[in-house]
This record gives C-alpha cells, structure tokens and sequence, in this order.
C-alpha cells in the first residue's frame, strides 16, 4: 500500500521547508492550457465587495461587545536604555480606569527577542506599560499620570555604527544574529572576474520601508469558562491561535482566533502582535472584553519593517554580455529582530551565470524589528541586481533588454533543478512590445532644457508555488446552495472569490450560488498563512478536490433520479445533464429532493514535484520624466507583464498587479523611514510624513499576464502573483531616471533632494 | 444636541473635544467610518456635512448640531446601491476596502461639484484619500463611469 505521509519541500518567502503531507483523496488530471474552464478564467466580481462599499464589513476596530474596556499603551521615548521606576498607582486611580499592565503582571511574552513590558528598553517606541479603561480616551489620558524614570543607555540606529568595533552591544549575544556573514555561493566567483572582459562594481542603498496597512494591528480578546477568543487584523488565524496557546498556556482547542475582513497586511500580520497578547492579557486579568487597536504612531515605529541594506555589487562580463561572474556584499538592517531575509537570493536566480557568490551581514540594532514586507529580500535584491545589470548594458553598449535575453536562465542553478514552466522570455518579449521599448529608447532624453525623460526596465522572480498543508471542505445545502470552507485569509487579494470560482467550475454550479467561509480556527479546516503569494496555489488544489468529493457524490445522487450512470452527467451553470439524452435537473432539484442530507466533500494539498523550482517570473518597464530644476520624477507609464501560471480571475489578479506596481512606485520615489540618530528616534511615524503613494502619483499602468497554465507546479495550474509586481518597479524606475539623467541612481527612494544632489555631483 | 446622521435624528451629549468619528463610531456605532491616521492625513474618515466631504477626525461634533450628516452606511436605499457604489463593485475599485468608505464619501462630493469630471479631475479631487493597495487606477475609472452613467442617465 502506498504511503498516506509523505515529506515535500514548499517555499515561503524564499524560505524551503519541508513539510509532512497527507495524500489527498484523489490527484485530479491537471487543468491545462486546453481544459474546458466557464468559471475559472472569469472576470468574477469581487465576493466581498459589496459589504465593502456599504460599510458593513467589519474589521477587529469595528467588533463590539458588551461590556468592552479599550487599552492604551506607554512607550518608551528613548532608543536604549532601563526603566528604573515605573508607578501606575496615580494612573489606576483616575475615575474609569480598570487596570495596568507592566512586566511584573504579564506572562513571559517575548517578540522578536524582547519581553513584553521589559524593563531594558531596546528600541524606541518600545511599549513599558498599557492602560485599560472604559473608553480609549480615558486610557489615553490616564498615561499622563503614570510615573517613570528611564536611564538612557547609549544606542545605535545605522548598521554602520553598529558594525563598529566599539559600538553599544544591541543584544547581549551582539550585533548580528550570525557570527559570520551568511554566504552562498556557486562556482568560483574570482575565475569568473579573471574570465571577464568587462567588470562593474557599484554600492546601492535602500531604505528601511513601512507597510502602513491602513488598518493598524489590532485585536479584541475575550475569555469564557477558561476559552480565549480572539478577534484579530492577521494574515494567519491559526498561527496567531499557536502563539496565543503558548503565551497563555492554553490547549489549541481552547483558542479561537477569528478574521474575517482586515484592513491590509503586506506582510507584517503573521502571528500574535503586542496588541493580541496585550488585550488577551487584561481580558484575563479583568474578566471583560478588550480591545486593543495600536495607533497610527504605534504602527509605524512598532509593528514591522522592511530591512534598509547596503549592497555592494560586482558582475563580470564577456564583451558580448554573456555573464561570467556575480559577487554581492549586503550588509542587512534588521532592527531589534525580525527573520533574515537577505537580497542575496535573487542574485543566485534571474540570470544564467555559472559563477555567483553572495555574502549577507544582518545587523541588529535599536530600531522596531523588521517583518516580512511583499517580497521581503527580493525587493531589495532586485533593486540592487537590476540597477548593476542596466551600469553593465551602459558599460558594454548593449540594450539592457538584450543584455538580460543574453543571459536567460533556463534552470534554477544553484539547486540544479528544472522550472515547473518559465515563459519570462514572452514577458520580455510582449512587455517590451506593448511598451514599444525599441523606440523609446531612441526617443530624445530632453523634451526641453529643464525636464528630461527617460526608459528603464527589470527583471523579476519570486518563488511561488506553495504548497501543503491545506485542507477545505466542500458543503453543499438543500437548497443547492454551496459553502467553501477553509481556514485560509483573504486580505484583500481576492481569495475568497478565487476558491468560489474553483468550486463553482467543479460543481458545474452558479457562482452566485457560492459563498466562502474564511478565517475561524474553531470552525474551518486549516490553511496556512496568506504570505508569500502562496494562497491561490495552496489552498486552490484543495478547493478543487473537495469540490470533486462533492460533485462525485451530488452525480450519484442525481443519476439515480436521472436513471443514468453517474459518469453520463455533467453540470454547468447550475444545471445538470445526461450526456446521453435529454434529462437533466437543477442541482437546487437534486438537493431539494435529497432533503436535509448534506453532501460535503473534503480536499486537501498534495505535494509538490520533487526537484523542480516552482517561480513566477515578469518584466517591468517604466517612463519617468525629471524635473532637473526642482528634482521632482514623475512616472509617465509603467507597462507589466507576468508569468504567474493560470488566472483565476484576471480583474482581481490585474488589481494586485496594480497594486504591487503602486507601493513599488513608493518605495522608489517617496517612502524612507527617518531616525534621528543622535536620539535614536523615528522621525516621521505619521502618514504625512511617512509618504505613500496618492492617486495623483500614478501613472498610466498597463499590467498583464503572459497567461499559461503550470500543470507541473499543480492541478489548478496557478502559481502566486501577489509579491511579484513589486520587485522590479524601483529597479525600472531608477533605470529610467538614470537613463533620463545619464548617471547612476546608487541610492532610493528619489527624492528631489536625492535627483538635485546627484545631477550637483554629476555637474 | 442633534445629529441627523443618514436622515435620522440622534440626540447626544458628546464632550466639546469630541470628534464627529468618535461620535459615528462609538455612540452612534456606525463603524462604516474608518480611523486610519486620525489627524486629517488619509481620508479614510471622509463623511459628508451638508453634502460637503470633511475629514470627520478633524471635525468637532459639537460643530455639527443639525446639520445633516450622510456616512457610508446611508447610500444604498432598499438594496439597491448609490451609483458610485456599484461602480465600485464593478470596476473593483477597492481591495481590502479599509479605505473604501472615505473614497467612494469623497468622489460623490467631487460628483457633485463636478457631474463632467475629467481623469485629471478625479485625481486631483480624490488625492485626499489614500489607499496602500493601490487600488487607484480602478477607482480613477469607478467615478468616470458612474459620472458617465448618472450624464447618460440624467
């Protein structure tokens, strides 16, 4: 008998796990390029969008319950230092309030190495204490009455200072989380120099980015009869169920963690925050529902970033681009804590390059850790990689576009695995004709003295092929009327509509007789987190095959009624026929009939091809015009084309990559957090200062897929598409404002400060 | 005092500080409103006050005695959705939808004001309004075409 548990290796965020897999129940023949789809491939709309537009979705701010006390929170002011006297007692008095928490009161909770509350302070904006009373304005008055004392201790903000020999000691283990860079490498990086006819070395920066979802982390915690109940703003109800299990001690089954709409994650939603441990923790102490919401400035200093880094790149060359040798030195700013997700990896991947060597230092320092931000590493990498490739087009007097073609990767290299599919070749190949790169580039550089324009492009990867453990459940009622179930999120992407889709082509049903159930770990089967554009293609082969079960027996319960074999009948539009005559009847009739017997189907994921990359792949281009007085960059256009697999639905598909074009337009021009760093302290903690994107920064953006279907990553076909839309747009933008100017952009975001500077040097 | 919020009168007693969203939303409990920066920077809270789109976290309740109020919850009537709304649906101007209140509040006052915009219009009335999915370019062509509609049906 063949084994049930097997092992396979899914990536999330350029992380390889392997992880154990119940064999689903069946392994549906895989849906391709020619399958017969009438719902899958359809511009559905948006499941959820009409309680969006009338406000009667409600996220975790918006839950109210009986009784519920509100919580604020007392931060540190300084980057570094010791809490040595802290005195709530004048603050519990105040009329209203209800209780306190500091570190004495609350269990050993610990968040990207630092305990909750602790008295040594890490980082600016680190929370020391929090109030809870009936009302947020009562709790936030009543921080003014609490008494404290902190001895600041010296700090260190930059990973240059932080490297220094004689730099303040961030953790008592030091200033890296590692003893030594990390390096991976393939081949020999000093032959490939030696080899090469052509050699660039450049130093590019990026910044330390915000996600700034505009709903900030949150959540409302009730206790009863021992059972914890959590609503929360996560990208992952049940590892947020698993942090809370442990924090409180608690059986999983005595957690319940419950999402159902969330304002924006990108990333930095993955688990328990300081607001979910905080309001479960005084729900505990105090016996009344709390909710805790962190504020615009909490959110912005304390709840994720992504790392600023330093690369210093070296690509050799043949004369005729052909690449010989790829070198990178990162050094990574990980703040307090956070994960290594260096830039390196992409080096290893977009181009074919028998020699490749990458070396990342992560440094921590007094600063709020890093989190997962769409792409995390990739982004910065490919800024990086990009910008170095475009020097090297200039250097070799090649077009870029040619330069990348010259130097295509038919394999992942450094594992020596096959891709399931690449089609980045008819990206380029479409991207550029939609763009009309050839005559762009010929196109005169000064419209007039004052404002130059100019074309840049980049190239992109991101692994995203998910992957197990997922399970649905397919139910279908006595109306005919269906409900997906699955304990996955939708954070805004579509996924409720997408595995409604799915459902709706196996069952042959309406989609509007679908509806999906997310985000409620008492309820639903488990799903893993929604991150690393990894939903649609975990989650999806787990709807279609629970669908299957379903349908299977919804056939056998129709052909009956039919007098027919099962195997004669399909379903299409709610409807379902003989093949072999004219009998036919609405699944509603079938159900109708079968009364209340409940036809429920179970699907699960299985496991991903043994060795084989699973990646999706794009080509981003991008016209920017310069204002060389006032060093302003407008981006004109930005054309996108993607290889993601199959779509499910383009409309909601094209919006991510819309979406990804947008906050990759930000991270170029506009968004850097500020430190000042003789204080130790964030300057721009607000959304005025802190500037994303607005309507009227963006530009004409004409973003598709090269759609073809992956029968090798899985049955459905689909690879992820969230991440990858970000990854090349800073990389386009710089080439195209270094392409206007005639200078390198070494540094973003490209502030007019940054343009003027550059074009003063270039002067 | 009296709100008329949505066509329906409220008697409250708010503190003078008081904003017009704390009101919405922890009296009235008309949470359609949205707190995002809670000091006039993203829209989110974006109401209409006499049929004037204000930034409800910088607007004092007190300022707001019987003047008539409409919030996200009071558009659709018997099902059926305001026009914008539906161009919303359709367009799929909205993603995670934490911004979709404000936006749809403010481009019926730019409606308003403006039944013809053009798209250089509907990016410079709605850059008030922020939205980090980026769902902008979906939500340019949601108020083109429910002014088109409301011209053509009008």
């Amino acid at each position: 008998m063949a084994k049930r548990f097997v092992t396979t290796k899914v990536e999330i965020e350029g992380r390889e796990e392997t992880k154990v897999v119940e064999l689903p129940s069946r392994n549906p023949a895989p849906w391709d390029n020619d399958a017969d789809l009438h719902v899958v491939g359809q511009r559905v709309p948006r499941m959820d969008a009409i309680e969006k537009v009338t406000g009667d979705a409600r996220y975790t701010a918006d839950i109210r319950l009986a009784g519920m006390l509100h919580v604020a929170l007392l931060r540190a002011p300084v980057a570094r230092g010791r809490v040595t006297m802290l005195d709530l007692s004048h603050a519990l008095e105040l009329p209203g309030v209800r209780g306190v928490l500091a570190l004495d009161d609350t269990p050993d909770i610990k968040l990207d190495g630092v305990r909750l509350f602790d008295r040594a302070v890490h980082y600016a904006n680190q929370p020391v204490a929090a109030i809870c009373a009936d009302s947020l304005q009562i709790a936030e008055r009543a921080l003014h009455a609490v008494a404290i004392t902190i001895e600041p201790d010296p700090h260190v903000v930059t990973a240059e200072r932080a490297l220094a020999p004689d730099a303040p000691k961030v953790k008592s283990s030091g200033n890296s989380p590692r003893t030594s860079p990390r390096i991976i490498g393939r081949g020999d990086v000093d032959a490939g120099l030696r080899d090469a006819d052509v050699t660039i070395t450049r130093e590019y920066r990026t910044p330390t980015a915000l996600h700034t979802a505009l709903e900030p982390h949150g959540a409302v915690a009730e206790w009863s009869g021992g059972q914890l109940t959590v609503w929360e703003s996560t990208q992952g109800i049940f590892n947020t169920r698993r942090d809370l299990a442990k924090a409180f001690a608690l059986p999983l089954s005595s957690v319940r963690v419950i999402k159902n709409y969330m304002g924006g994650g990108f990333g930095a939603k993955n688990g328990a925050s300081h607001a979910t441990y905080i309001a479960a923790a005084f729900a505990k102490k105090l016996g009344r529902p709390v909710r805790c919401i962190l504020d615009r400035e909490g959110e912005q200093t304390d709840a994720g970033n992504r790392s600023a880094t330093i690369q210093r790149v070296t690509i050799g060359a043949k004369r005729d681009g052909t690449l010989t040798a790829i070198k990178v030195d990162a050094t990574i700013s990980l703040g307090i804590g956070g994960w290594l997700a260096g830039p390196g990896r992409i080096y290893h991947e977009l181009y074919r390059c028998a020699n490749v060597r990458s070396s990342e230092t992560f440094v921590y320092m007094n600063t709020g850790a890093m989190a997962s931000f769409r792409a995390p590493g990739s982004v910065e990498g490919a800024f990086g990689l990009e910008c170095a490739m475009d020097a090297l087009a200039r250097e070799l007097d090649i077009d870029p576009l040619e330069l990348r073609r010259r130097n295509y990767a038919d394999r992942d290299q450094d594992k020596g695995r096959v891709y399931s599919a690449k089609h980045l070749d008819e990206c380029y190949r479409l991207g550029a004709e939609r763009f009309g790169w050839d005559d762009a580039r010929r196109a005169r550089r000064d419209v007039s003295p004052r404002m130059r324009r100019g074309v840049g492009m980049a190239s992109l990867t991101w692994g995203a092929g998910g992957g197990p453990p997922a399970y649905a459940t397919v139910r279908i009622n006595r109306d005919g009327t269906i409900e997906v179930l699955t304990g996955a999120q939708d954070l805004g992407t579509g996924a409720r509509t997408v595995f409604a889709q799915i459902a709706a082509e196996v069952l042959g049903a309406k989609i509007a007789d679908v509806r999906t159930i997310l985000g409620d770990t008492e309820r639903l089967p488990f799903a893993s987190n929604s991150w690393g554009s990894i939903t649609t293609a975990s989650v999806g082969p787990a709807v279609r095959v629970a669908a299957e079960e379903a349908r299977d027996s919804l056939f056998e319960a129709a052909a009956g009624m039919l007098e027919t074999e099962p195997d004669d009948l399909e379903a299409r539009d709610g409807e379902i026929h003989a093949k072999s005559s004219d009998a036919c009847m609405l699944i509603r009739e079938v159900c109708e009939r079968l009364g209340d017997v409940m036809i429920i189907g179970q699907g699960s994921r299985g496991p991903n091809p043994d060795k084989t990359a699973i990646s999706a792949f794009g080509a981003q281009f991008a016209e920017v015009e310069v204002d060389t007085e006032t060093g302003r960059v407008r981006v004109l256009r930005v054309v996108s084309a993607h290889d993601s697999g199959r779509i499910i639905n383009p409309t909601l598909a094209e919006s991510q990559l819309e979406g990804g074009i947008i906050q990759g337009l930000g991270y170029a021009l506009f968004e850097e957090r500020v430190l000042d760093e003789r204080l130790g302290v964030p300057l721009n903690p607000t959304m005025h200062d802190y500037k994303i994107p607005t309507i009227a920064d963006v530009p004409v953006i004409d973003a598709f897929f090269v759609e073809s279907s992956d029968t090798v990553a899985n049955h459905t076909g689909a690879k992820g598409l969230a991440e990858p839309p970000i990854i090349g747009t800073a990389p386009a933008i710089a080439n195209a404002v270094a392409n206007a100017l005639g200078v390198d952009m070494p540094e973003i975001p490209l502030t007019p400060w940054r343009i003027l500077s550059l074009a003063t040097d270039r002067s | 005092m009296r709100l008329i919020v949505n066509g329906a009168s409220h008697d409250v007693t708010p503190p003078a500080h008081e904003t017009l969203l704390a009101t919405l939303r922890e009296r009235l409990e008309l949470t359609g409103t949205k707190l995002v920066c809670g000091r006039g920077e993203c829209g989110a809270c974006t109401v209409l006050l006499d049929g004037v789109s204000v930034y409800s976290c910088l607007t004092l309740t007190a300022a707001c005695d019987d003047r008539p109020i409409t919030t996200i919850e009071g558009l659709a009537h018997d099902g059926t959705l305001h026009a914008v709304q539906a161009a919303f649906v359709e367009h799929d101007a909205l993603q995670c939808g934490f911004c979709t209140p404000g936006q749809i509040l403010a481009a019926i006052a730019l409606l308003r004001d403006n039944a013809a915009p053009t798209e250089d219009d509907v990016r410079r009335g709605m850059s008030g309004n922020l939205c980090r999915c980026g769902t902008y370019p979906k939500i340019v062509r949601a108020v083109l075409a429910a002014a088109e509609a409301a011209t053509s049906n009008g």
